[in-house]
């Protein structure tokens, strides 16, 4: 009984092991390889002759792929960053608000900010082209970040709220007994003993915003502003383009949430939750 | 004592009700609007034309089988993200050496754009150069490569729902592992001692317990499988075989450049997905007592 018990402990280990790196593997393993060793049958369980080839070939040099590639690079940093930023500063002001004042619609705004985290993708996409290009907006940056900003504040709200609604009250009693502002208590005990949850909703929303492909999509018709994700898919698109340089351009896109998730899980997992339990 | 209006929380608040507003609300409440317009900008004008683009969308054959192919996604996402998320959970359910490093590998799927996700998979199952082909062929289960997307509707469907299976998993298994780890060790111990071995004891007692955590985790993969695009736009591109609702949405308003039946469509599944999400999760939830 005991054994079994052990036994079917190690094969779910092994499962989820596999099924979460196999094809990770796969991908990596195929950028290291050239087309005719893709093809081989039976394929290569390792590339038989590893080398930068396909990375030079997208990163380096002065053709039009890896120009490409490089703008998208850059483009997708200033992007997701931008939108976190401004993403998690607002989210905490209102949440402060939402988790200790008491004020008039409180309850009305709270419901708005959970009901617009129900919006599907599809309740704003189209309307929110025609209304970024009523303002000019599209193919910028700033157009892309309020799109992805509008998109999280909701989500990365709720997360923070529910979270420094857990924290005690007693130590910011004691603040407002020595005098302090309501605003300095927020800088001075709120957002220090909030920066888990801080931590969560700036790694999330990062995570979201570099994920993002049909608002780029649609935004950015122009690769001055796409982001990699959008580049990525127009190289897929390409038929000339070979699957060698396609799995190095996806490992280039992965690598970096990639590092993020395995480095931060923790504040992921439990922002996860405080976002989801309603 | 009461102060005049205090005008600092609506301060703080101003911003994110601001960008709510502009950026959620209005569309919204546009879509809803001009659904019931013609709204063509290479066919203007503009006017008021009732319920006829839904009528439109109704009668418009791509559209109703990407409606039955995003019926067939749904069914098999959320099929195969719970009853897998549920299986990791379980796993993941008592503390082991390795858990943590366990639980960050669980979640890098969930971290990486869908986009990225369909090149990966193209590497597994392309007809050509994907190693499916090759295990199957070496293990002599077939004598030629297959075409596994883009040609039998059903199969291109599954494997492209694997691929989001795969990227929504590991969220359903932390919304279900969050509820399970709530469920107090002395439940099992009654348990053995009742002489229940550990299938029944996951039947009677984990399985209702973690219902809450189930509704959750089935509402989340209903949205997902029901807006999937980057997957399908990736691995089937203009192939029109196992076309989701959503990348009909898109067909619709940005290559035929018909926005009024684009806003008809959108609202339409915007309200089903509303109602789904509400049902489903009265449904499973239920308040659950120790």
């Amino acid at each position: 009984m005991k054994q079994s018990k052990k036994g079917f402990r190690r094969f779910g280990i092994g499962f989820i092991l596999s099924w979460s790196l196999v094809p990770i593997y796969w991908v990596i393993n195929t950028s290291f390889q050239t087309d005719a060793q893709i093809s081989d049958t039976p394929a290569h369980l390792f590339p038989p002759t590893p080398g930068w080839a396909n990375y030079k070939a997208l990163l380096i040099g002065d053709g039009e792929l890896p120009s490409m590639v490089r703008r998208a690079t850059i483009n997708i940093f200033i992007e997701c960053i931008s939108a976190t930023i401004i993403t998690v500063v607002l989210a905490s002001l209102a949440a402060y608000a939402f988790a200790r004042m008491e004020f008039k619609g409180r309850k009305f705004f709270l419901f708005v900010v959970v009901m617009t985290m129900a919006f599907p993708t599809y309740t704003t996409l189209i309307p929110m082209y025609r209304i970024m290009a009523m303002v000019h907006l599209v193919n910028t940056y700033l157009g892309i970040i309020l799109c992805y900003v509008s998109g999280f504040l909701p989500l990365a709200t709720w997360i923070l709220f529910s979270y420094m609604q857990s924290l005690p009250l007693a130590i910011e009693e004691a603040g407002s007994v020595d005098g302090a502002s309501r605003m300095q208590i927020f800088r001075l005990i709120v957002l220090p003993l909030t920066m888990p949850a801080i931590a969560s909703t700036a790694v999330i929303t990062f995570l979201f915003a570099w994920a993002q492909f049909i608002f780029p999509l649609v935004l950015a018709s122009d690769q001055s502003t796409q982001p990699l994700t959008v580049i990525v898919a127009a190289i897929q698109g390409r038929h000339v383009v070979p699957y060698s340089l396609l799995s190095t351009a996806g490992v280039i896109a992965l690598s970096v949430p990639a590092v993020i998730a395995l480095l931060t899980n923790r504040f992921i997992v439990s922002g996860l939750i405080n976002g989801s339990v309603k | 004592m009461k102060r005049k209006t205090d005008f600092l929380p609506y301060a703080l608040i101003s911003p994110l009700i601001i960008f709510i507003v502009l950026l959620a609300l209005t569309p919204a409440v546009f879509t809803t609007i001009a659904a019931f317009f013609k709204v063509q900008p290479l066919n203007p004008p503009t006017h008021f034309s009732g319920l006829e683009n839904f009528r439109d969308i109704l009668h418009n054959t791509n559209v109703i089988s990407s409606l039955g192919n995003t019926f067939y996604y749904i069914i098999i996402g959320v099929t195969l993200s719970t009853v897998l998320g549920i299986y990791f959970a379980v796993i993941l359910q008592r503390r082991f050496t390795g858990r943590s490093i366990l639980i960050a590998v669980l979640i890098l799927p969930w971290a990486l754009p869908g986009v990225v996700e369909g090149i990966l998979w193209t590497g597994i199952w392309d007809a050509n150069t994907g190693v499916l082909n090759s295990i199957l062929k070496s293990l002599h289960l077939i004598t030629h490569y297959q075409v596994f997307l883009g040609q039998n509707k059903l199969i291109t469907i599954l494997a492209i729902e694997v691929v989001q299976v795969w990227q929504i998993t590991p969220l359903s298994t932390i919304l279900v592992l969050a509820v399970l780890q709530n469920i107090p060790d002395d439940l099992y111990e009654a348990a053995t001692i009742d002489g229940s071995d550990g299938r029944k004891a996951f039947r009677h007692i984990t399985l209702p317990l973690i219902r809450p955590g189930i509704a959750i985790a089935v509402v989340q993969a209903i949205i997902a499988t029901l807006n999937i695009f980057d997957q399908p736009y990736i691995l089937n591109g203009a192939a029109s075989t196992g076309n989701s609702l959503a990348m009909e949405t898109y067909a619709v308003s940005f290559q035929n450049l018909n926005f009024g039946q684009g806003y008809a469509l959108s609202l339409l599944i915007t309200l089903f997905t509303l109602f789904v999400s509400v049902v489903v999760a009265k449904f499973i939830y239920k308040k659950v007592e120790y």
